[in-house]
């Protein structure tokens, strides 16, 4: 416990440089400037702006980057209150009522409990983070290649097969993932996989290009053939900021609440903040004292999703932090901002990096304080910023996109690919296959397929080393029972309903 | 768009799921051992991952044939909150990617992002040409000397080469 506090008052003296402190400004604008423009989120945020830190230094950069992540999310809730189109998934919750609030003159009460939700809820799950992170880095250090690979193979699963619509679908986008990942040279052996000679596909395919070719490029196409022709209605920021006292007396035990759901399912594999945020919305709808008010701009909804998605936002960093296994497409673009940087995420980071990984801890803190005062006083600004006429805004988000990707090899062959993945990303947006599992495949393949050569390597081939050990024996386990738990349940149910129905 | 067009594109998807599998196979399969103490080569993986994706495009298939893709999104655009396929959007929106793929070793950089920026915006319903393309050069100017000039990160000047005193290639 002192030494956690010792890490983390050596974290606030790296984060409050004056260097890092600019760093973790800029992010936090960035994000909510970014966030607020409808279309794109954290992850095509963080894609797009990885080409350009190769001259910055690491912790300045992953301070910024970790800025924008969580600043993002802040500045979604203002899109989805007075534009009624989500930035994000998570935000959806939000619309529920938000929109709703603000459609009855409301709008500045729900921007203010989504901005001190938001950042209630962030503080605390950063506290919790930095209590809970040296305890899970005391486990993972007796990790061996044999429990990565089945916690890897775990997440794959979880995120892949157990959320989104279709199991199918989203297994077949990990494996596209993962067969991406597999392109370019072998790292054990040096052999040549999947690269047919091209040299740009000699070095593997750069998750840049193809997350901003699924997020930017992909959105793009489909936003243009399917939405822009839609009329679009932004509600006016009329009226005072301020709470009332019946505003706070029903926010504060629905941010409380969703702090408490969101931050323990960002740990876990579930894809980031999309399941959180509507269990928080239900939880509220079930205990309003004012159940009729739900659907017409009832406050809790508000209150309780946008501190749920920034709790579970917090809680995402354990696991990739502490084990280096993201569970959201944007924690996996983080984490290949650590692998540009030549570093890996995981128990040895917090030994030998201790500096970096507490002060990025630290700027967490010092990023939700801006946060608040960002997108209170300022959040006219903001406003303004939504102004930007449709097709100038997707302009604008191409170019960036493009650029992105080619000051990866000064090659055209980027922009080629980059258009292959948005034709891809447009297929997939229209026909319901998820994006994360294929973004996660595609940077976590490579280092499960190391985890499980080693593993392999020390047990001299022997394949049941992964069921030995009894912590891979249980997370394999549990795999299976979340693959297979659905469909026996569905299957005992039809036959319960058939029972049911048996004449009697 | 009726149930048949649907299907067919499911049909179509499934076979490209299943087809990537067989290619992917066909790569790892031919892939060298080279196994060591492992005894998993470099084509363990690969493999694994090609059977994998056969398996998932059968899996499709016969989601397609027992009725359709389980929990698809809906069909008809009003019911997702859209309006029907405009194609000249995407056209546009495409036609502005290929022509600054064309253009950036040529042209430069500055003035690919122009006529990306004026095709991505008339994709998207502008018809004020003229005043995109005004943006698309400006956007494309700030953005090419703050990247040279200060991120190091070279871009080509391409024609206005004359104009940017030899900043950039």
């Amino acid at each position: 416990m002192t030494e956690t506090l010792q890490a983390l008052a050596q974290g606030f003296g790296v984060a409050l440089t004056p260097i890092n402190l600019l760093w973790g400004f800029v992010g936090v604008t960035l994000g909510t400037a970014i966030g607020v423009l409808p279309g794109v989120g954290p992850a095509l945020t963080v894609a797009m702006l990885l080409p350009l830190t190769a001259k910055l230094d690491p912790t300045g950069a992953l301070i910024m980057f970790a800025g924008i992540y969580y600043g993002a999310m802040y500045g979604g809730s203002t899109t989805t209150i007075l534009l009624n189109t989500p930035g994000e998934s998570a935000s959806i919750a939000t619309a529920l009522e938000g929109n709703r609030m603000a459609k009855r003159g409301r709008a500045g009460p729900a921007l203010a409990t989504a901005a001190i939700g938001s950042f209630v809820a962030g503080t605390i799950a950063t506290v919790l983070l930095t209590l809970l992170a040296p305890l899970v880095v005391e486990v993972a250090l007796k990790f061996g290649p044999a429990e990565y690979f089945a916690l890897m193979v775990f997440a794959f699963v979880t995120v892949a097969a157990v959320l989104g619509s279709s199991t199918v679908r989203g297994l077949s986008m990990l494996f596209v993932g993962l067969l991406l990942g597999l392109v370019g040279i072998d790292d054990q052996t040096g052999q040549m996989r999947f690269a047919f000679g091209v040299p740009e596909l000699m070095d593997g395919i750069d998750v840049v290009v193809l997350a901003v070719g699924l997020f930017a490029v992909g959105e793009a196409l489909y936003v243009a053939a399917y939405q822009s022709r839609l009329p679009e209605t932004m509600e006016k920021l009329s009226g005072s900021l301020m709470m009332s006292r019946e505003d706070w007396r029903r926010s504060w035990p629905a941010w409380l609440r969703a702090t408490a759901i969101g931050f323990p399912f960002g740990t876990i594999p579930a894809g980031g903040a999309e399941i959180p945020t509507f269990l928080s919305y239900a939880l509220e709808k079930k205990l309003s004292k004012h159940p009729e008010e739900f659907g017409n701009g009832a406050i809790e909804g508000v209150a309780g999703p946008e501190a749920a998605n920034n709790a579970s936002s917090a809680g995402v960093l354990v696991p990739l932090l502490t084990l280096g296994i993201p569970t959201s497409a944007t924690a996996a673009i983080l984490l290949a901002a650590f692998q540009n940087y030549g570093l890996q995420p995981g128990p040895l980071l917090f030994q030998t990096q201790g500096a970096l990984v507490w002060g990025l801890i630290a700027s967490m803190y010092i990023g939700n304080v801006l946060l608040l005062i960002l997108n209170l006083p300022l959040i006219g600004l903001w406003v303004q910023v939504l102004k930007i006429p449709q097709p100038l805004l997707y302009a604008g988000i191409l170019v960036f996109a493009t650029l992105g990707a080619y000051s990866l090899h000064q090659s055209v062959v980027d922009l080629a690919t980059l258009y292959v993945f948005g034709l891809l990303g447009f297929l997939m947006r229209r026909w319901g296959f998820p994006v994360a599992p294929a973004v996660i495949g595609l940077i976590l393949g490579p280092l499960a397929e190391s985890q499980f050569r080693r593993a392999l390597a020390i047990s001299q081939g022997d394949p049941s080393v992964f069921i030995t050990h009894p912590i891979s024996a249980a997370l394999l386990a549990a795999t299976v029972v979340l693959v297979l738990a659905p469909w026996l349940w569905k299957a005992v149910r039809e036959r319960r309903r058939g029972t049911d129905r048996a004449p009697g | 768009m009726g149930a048949p067009a649907r299907s067919r594109v499911e049909l179509a998807l499934s076979l490209g799921v299943l087809a990537l599998g067989l290619g992917a196979g066909i790569v790892a399969f031919s892939l060298p051992d080279a196994g060591g103490y492992a005894r998993v080569g470099p084509n363990a993986m690969p493999q694994a991952v090609a059977i994998a994706l056969v398996a998932l495009g059968g899996w499709l298939l016969v989601e397609v044939h027992t009725g359709g893709w389980r929990d698809a999104v809906p069909d008809d655009p009003a019911e997702r909150g859209e309006h029907p396929f405009v194609f000249a959007a995407f056209a546009w929106v495409s036609a502005g990617l290929f022509l600054q793929m064309a253009l950036i070793h040529t042209a430069g950089f500055v003035l690919a992002a122009a006529a990306l920026t004026a095709c991505v915006a008339r994709g998207f319903g502008s018809t004020r040409v003229a005043r995109d393309l005004g943006i698309g050069v400006v956007l494309g100017l700030a953005v090419f000397l703050f990247f040279v000039r200060f991120l190091n990160v070279n871009l080509p000047a391409g024609w206005l080469k004359p104009l940017l005193g030899g900043a950039g290639i």
